[in-house]
């Protein structure tokens, strides 16, 4: 099953199988949910059947990747490589993760409506549509199928008036996003005629970067800078994360950052790999302006879900640092950073999500305070969860920060990887205080604890993903080994060959 | 001893078991009883020092080569391996910091009353990180073991600290952090550079790094490498001004974690100097520059350490002002690069590992009874607590540097082998120790001395058998370097010479080739 001649129909649906498992389960959900919408039992019903579609594309994945599934020829719509398969897996374990947190979630929050696991469903085939997009249609049609169910889940809490105030701001910025990204296509399209991304490729790379090309990645840029909440196009981001239900956060900090990281590294790779002296100063200021931003405002804020959106932010400068370096290395790096991130992130909101109990949004210091003494499982694992955020040796996110920081160094160039490190620095006046509450100040009350319990499916997320941290954190090898030869797909793109002639 | 040791295949194995014995002791503390916990943790550091003592017998020292040198890939897609290796200075550093673990554990009995398990859990994992440190020859395993090990102490001092606990465990773990993350770029761009030379071989060994350290690519940007690495060894010495950190810590931490951190932790910076700083870019370490800016800031440390402890109202801030004094005598005999500049440095560096070790101890036992540290709430103790006057006095004259207790022999070491390099600085800083004299006996004559004028301190018992258990082998430790400090001073001797070889550009490491000097590059 080695090459696949994407042409014939029969191929092309080998090489989609992912996809199409993920859509028909969304269908199937969708099927169910209109005779069985009832009680907690019908949505939990719902959440399983949706788990199993999304562990049935995670085998077919898995037996793609391994069985080590090429295009004969060149791909003009979908991506077969192995950074697709990457991309895919860490979207699939997003979306797993999302949904079990999301079984006991909806019930203690009573949002009784099974819909949400198709919507879920339906936005994780968008997502995993954008990152393996080879064409900027594509692209755009992940993006959209992505978003849309997207706004929806973010104002699901039809109680709440953060919720929906939360779905109309994200659904607004997204919008707009959306357009620039469509005129950046559009214009790119003018200029090159192709919305295919290994010929747009080869059209720059012979004529070179004009003003229309030029405005149509800059558009590009916006629009998927939006997407994962880079500076100067984060502002939606704390609201939204803020009031949309713990676990959609979850989802969106992991998944939608995921996949629109990995989208936007195979456009400037393949489609603008010979421009990498163009988008690099705009990448490095974005990613300069992230982490500093990002790491400041975090440490002012109170919630600590409004901390962990402005410290998804600083992460997004921390990938595009990697974005920046424009090698393989850098996407090597990309991967594995937002590997570590995703599991990090994960393990994090299942937590935070029992802790709130009704009302996270009012989750601070104050209430975590003293949880070491009562939940000492608990406790320890928000405090691998800080450690990983903060980039601390043992962990996963850790060796993320390294690649990162290794392919930025690569290009002897230092100045992201100084912002980097004393960025980090600062986020460690956010992550440790956490850390602190935690262990080191007594409970504000001796019954606040009480209820602190991990659910099963959230027990099971948080345990796997704290775990694999540690794990991976020790002995990396195998991560790294797929994020290498995920990366080794762009060989041979128009940036592969411009990095070469350089030297 | 040696043929013994040989026969169990001692060299193969001690390095790896000393470093992953505490962890699994940690695992098992963490999940015993309070009661069992303790024990079991002084078991653990007790068997960890009796088979690093073998290390004594077995490490071959006399070449002041790296021995026992092990080398498993680690991660190889990054160049990362697993290496360790010990020499005579490595050697000394881990049998101070075995030696001193069952110490604190057996010294916290009593003092730690909550949360003993964790306690104890990370008392262990803090000791594999600092013997990792002094054992890693691999700049990755070297910076996770340095970060690593900040974590037990953040939470000994966070949790089990004093009033001002929060705020002093937080200033060290960001000041500690803020120097290793300038270091980890810095150690990036060193492999990057040593990749271009080596033919694009990708390698964080230590010997690696130092074979292309002095190439000429790497010459344009030294300046900066070293500035990073200088920052976060003198961060951790530490080295006036960025020692406002120590004081706090040392004062809120519990009497273990003040050990801890002034017996081993600061030795760390004044080991990062000796083994990385200066031999990858001795250049720039022994420039006109950095050296008058080093031993003035070492000089400064010194005299201002002494200073600031003359004024202390608090026992435990005094010590531990004067430990950036101490700190400043090691700084000193490391930039004197002499024979007995370097030695001194290191006896120094041991010779404070006993004796503010044994201080802390002490402040800490007499905490433990009054629960005051304020110098004024005590007078006339000599009448009252003899036997721990008697070694408070002796472990003070020890500090001050009397000769026959350790503290002389280091710095006079460093006075003498930085004379002919540094005569004014170490004009000025033989100062430091008549300071020394003044606060230390000062202190001593308030505390022990004087009239017995506060009822409260009429009642207090003397040390008990296990406070004597403490201190009795820290006792011998001081008397005995002070008499005959030769066998230490011999295994340190070698290493010291070839440090100071590097330190002159004369010797490619790894390739235990010394070079002429006509022959390098």
């Amino acid at each position: 099953m080695t090459g696949l001649d994407l042409l014939t129909p029969s191929g092309l649906m080998v090489a989609m199988l992912p996809e199409l498992v993920v859509t028909l389960a969304a269908v199937i959900v969708l099927l169910i949910n209109a005779w069985r919408h009832q009680t907690a039992a019908d949505s939990r019903f719902a959440g399983m059947v949706s788990l199993a579609g999304l562990v049935a594309a995670l085998a077919v994945l898995g037996a793609l990747w391994r069985g080590g599934a090429t295009a004969l020829g060149a791909p003009n719509m979908m991506a077969l490589d192995g950074y697709r398969f990457g991309a895919q897996l860490l979207i699939l374990v997003a979306s797993i993760g999302a949904v079990l947190l999301s079984l006991d979630y909806l019930e203690r929050e009573s949002l009784i409506a099974p819909e949400y696991y198709s919507l879920l469903l339906m936005a994780t085939a968008g997502m995993m549509f954008l990152a393996g997009a080879e064409d900027l249609i594509i692209l755009f049609l992940g993006l959209e199928v992505m978003s849309v169910p997207i706004y929806v889940l973010a104002a699901f809490n039809r109680k709440s008036a953060a919720s929906a105030e939360a779905g109309l701001k994200y659904f607004l910025v997204g919008a707009l996003a959306s357009a620039f990204l469509l005129y950046g296509i559009a214009l790119t399209y003018g200029a090159t005629g192709a919305t295919d991304l290994t010929a747009i490729g080869q059209r720059i790379s012979a004529q070179g970067i004009e003003t229309m090309s030029g405005l149509g990645l800059a558009l590009m840029l916006i629009g998927l800078g939006f997407k994962v909440a880079s500076v100067p196009f984060h502002m939606w981001a704390p609201d939204v994360y803020d009031g949309a239900p713990t676990p959609v956060t979850a989802y969106m900090a992991t998944g939608v950052k995921a996949a629109g990281f990995l989208a936007l590294v195979r456009v400037l790779m393949v489609g603008f790999g010979s421009a990498v002296d163009t988008w690099q100063p705009i990448v490095g200021v974005l990613a300069a302006a992230s982490m500093i931003l990002g790491n400041l405002v975090a440490l002012a804020q109170r919630s600590l879900k409004r901390m962990l959106a402005y410290s998804s932010i600083a992460h997004a400068g921390y990938l595009l640092a990697a974005v920046w370096s424009g090698s393989q290395a850098g996407a090597s790096a990309t991967m594995l950073y937002l590997a570590a991130y995703v599991l990090t992130t994960l393990a994090t909101f299942g937590i935070l999500a029992v802790l709130g109990r009704g009302g996270e949004r009012d989750v601070t210091l104050d209430t975590i305070a003293g949880l070491a003494q009562r939940r000492p499982a608990i406790a320890a694992a928000l405090t691998i969860c800080m450690f990983s955020l903060l980039g601390f040796p043992g962990t996963f996110g850790f060796i993320g920060k390294w690649a990162i920081l290794s392919s930025i160094t690569a290009e002897h160039h230092q100045f992201l990887a100084v912002v980097l490190v004393l960025t980090s620095l600062v986020s460690a006046g956010y992550y440790l205080p956490v850390i602190r509450a935690l262990y080191m100040r007594p409970p504000l009350n001796a019954e606040i604890h009480d209820g602190v319990v991990l659910p099963g499916a959230a027990r099971l997320t948080v345990a796997v993903g704290v775990i694999l941290l540690l794990v991976l954190g020790i002995l990396p090898r195998l991560a790294i080994d797929s994020a290498d030869r995920g990366a080794r797909s762009f060989a041979g793109t128009a940036l592969d060959r411009a990095a070469q002639a350089h030297r | 001893m040696f043929n013994f040791l040989t026969s169990i295949g001692y060299n193969s194995w001690i390095l790896h078991v000393l470093l992953v014995f505490p962890l699994l002791g940690a695992v098992a503390v963490s999940l015993s009883p309070a009661a069992l916990a303790k024990r079991l943790a002084f078991a653990v550091t007790l068997v960890e020092f009796i088979l690093s003592l073998g290390l004594w017998w077995s490490v071959n020292t006399a070449n002041g080569t790296m021995e026992l040198m092990q080398t498993v890939p680690w991660i190889p897609q990054w160049g990362i391996s697993y290496a360790v290796g010990i020499d005579g200075i490595s050697l000394t550093m881990v049998l101070l910091t075995t030696m001193l673990m069952p110490l604190c554990v057996i010294g916290s009995y009593s003092y730690i009353t909550e949360r003993e398990p964790g306690y104890y859990a990370l008392i262990l994992v803090l000791t594999t990180g600092m013997i990792g440190v002094f054992i890693a020859m691999d700049m990755f395993l070297f910076y996770v073991f340095w970060e690593v090990m900040l974590i037990p102490m953040y939470f000994l001092i966070g949790i089990w600290g004093g009033k001002n606990r929060l705020y002093a465990a937080l200033k060290f773990f960001i000041y500690t952090m803020a120097g290793s993350l300038l270091m980890l770029v810095a150690i990036l761009v060193m492999v990057r550079v040593a990749a271009v030379m080596g033919d694009g071989k990708v390698s964080f060994s230590y010997f690696h790094l130092l074979q292309y350290a002095q190439s000429p690519i790497m010459g344009r940007i030294a300046p900066w490498l070293f500035l990073a690495f200088f920052l976060a060894f003198a961060i951790k010495v530490p080295l006036f001004p960025f020692h406002t950190w120590l004081p706090d810590a040392h004062v809120e931490a519990p009497t273990a974690g003040s050990v801890i951190l002034a017996s081993v932790l600061l030795k760390m910076g004044t080991y990062g100097f000796i083994r990385f700083a200066i031999p990858f870019f001795p250049g720039v370490a022994f420039s006109t520059f950095v050296t008058n800016t080093v031993v003035t800031l070492a000089v400064i440390g010194i005299v201002y350490g002494a200073l600031v402890a003359m004024v202390q109202p608090d026992i435990k801030k005094l010590v531990a002002y004067s430990s950036v004094s101490h700190l400043g005598f090691a700084v000193l005999g490391i930039w004197a690069a002499s024979i007995q500049g370097v030695q001194g440095a290191l006896m120094v560096m041991i010779g404070h590992g006993f004796s503010t070790g044994a201080l802390f101890f002490l402040i800490g036992m007499l905490y433990e009874r009054r629960h005051t540290r304020e110098i004024n709430a005590y007078g006339g103790l000599a009448r009252v607590i003899p036997i721990f006057s008697l070694i408070l006095t002796v472990v003070a004259l020890a500090s001050i540097g009397l000769p026959g207790l350790n503290g002389f022999v280091g710095e006079f070491l460093v006075l003498v082998g930085s004379f002919r390099i540094h005569p004014y600085a170490t004009g000025l800083a033989t100062t430091g120790v008549i300071f020394a004299a003044a606060y230390m006996l000062w202190a001593l004559q308030r505390i022990i001395f004087n009239k017995l004028d506060k009822p409260a301190n009429e009642l207090i018992p003397d040390l008990n058998r296990r406070e004597l258990a403490v201190l009795i082998p820290l006792l011998i430790g001081i008397v005995w370097m002070g008499l005959y400090p030769k066998p230490v001073l011999d295994k340190l001797e070698p290493a010291a010479r070839r440090y100071i070889l590097m330190t002159k550009g004369l010797v490619v490491p790894g390739e235990d080739v010394i070079r002429t000097k006509g022959a390098s590059q």
